[in-house]
């Protein structure tokens, strides 16, 4: 498995768990509002679980930006300086 | 850090019927705490219940048992925060919580509530609450966001 499957599969758990999915249930460009009915707070919660696992600080201002799990592996890999 | 039951509701806006702590024992600000929470035959979740009904009947609800936990996280966080921050914590998610066993009138429970992370205006907390030696539950994760008070309730004069 290469680092960007790992960091793939770890940031599906962690939606999954959230969202109260399955991780087979997320798709990697649904769209997290749309197709599973996340708010606001869902987001937060996603995010903080993040920066608690790769000990890493995402601005807030990002939280608009991490609409799918795509999106959500961007934004961790550009703060935690990942080469995924 | 021991707080007594006034200085609870200086920290809280609860009021009867849900104020739901009623002593502090012991704090680490930004770290942990100890609340008791004395359950009794008169609180109002057993008014109305009919004569003659099966001891389990009175079992304290989860949801106050819950409540109960989360105000300890509150005052944990309230008490962790910096001077002049303003605003109120609103309890918005409950994971991985797992009661073990039941709560009856007499018991005196004990939460103890650590706080696991403090980010973008929310807050996390976990830990397990006690009668006696038992363990009644166990709490993987309370979350909270702060909102600002006037946009929750004007308070009663």
């Amino acid at each position: 498995m290469s680092e960007r499957d790992t960091h793939m599969a770890e940031l599906r758990e962690i939606v999954a768990e959230v969202l109260e999915l399955e991780p087979e249930e997320v798709a990697d460009t649904a769209d997290f509002v749309e197709e599973y009915e996340a708010d606001s707070l869902r987001a937060i919660e996603i995010l903080a679980r993040i920066e608690k696992k790769y000990k890493v600080e995402i601005p807030q201002a990002e939280l608009n930006e991490m609409r799918s799990l795509k999106a959500v592996h961007e934004v961790v890999a550009r703060h935690a300086g990942w080469q995924d | 850090m021991r707080l007594e039951h006034g200085e609870l509701r200086t920290l809280l806006p609860h009021r009867y019927p849900m104020l739901l702590l009623d002593r502090v024992d012991s704090v680490e600000p930004g770290v942990s705490l100890e609340a008791v929470k004395a359950v009794t035959g008169c609180e109002p979740c057993y008014s109305g219940i009919a004569e003659g009904q099966a001891p389990d009947r009175y079992a304290y609800p989860a949801s106050l048992l819950i409540e109960s936990f989360g105000q300890g996280a509150a005052v944990l966080w309230l008490l962790s925060r910096g001077p002049g921050t303003t605003g109120l914590p609103m309890f918005t998610a409950a994971r991985d919580c797992v009661l073990l066993r039941q709560v009856y009138p007499g018991d005196v429970i004990r939460h103890r509530v650590r706080l696991e992370q403090v980010v973008h205006g929310a807050a996390f907390a976990a830990g397990s609450s006690w009668v006696g030696t038992d363990q009644v539950a166990e709490f993987g994760s309370m979350m909270a966001v702060v909102r600002p008070a006037d946009a929750i309730a004007e308070r009663k004069r």
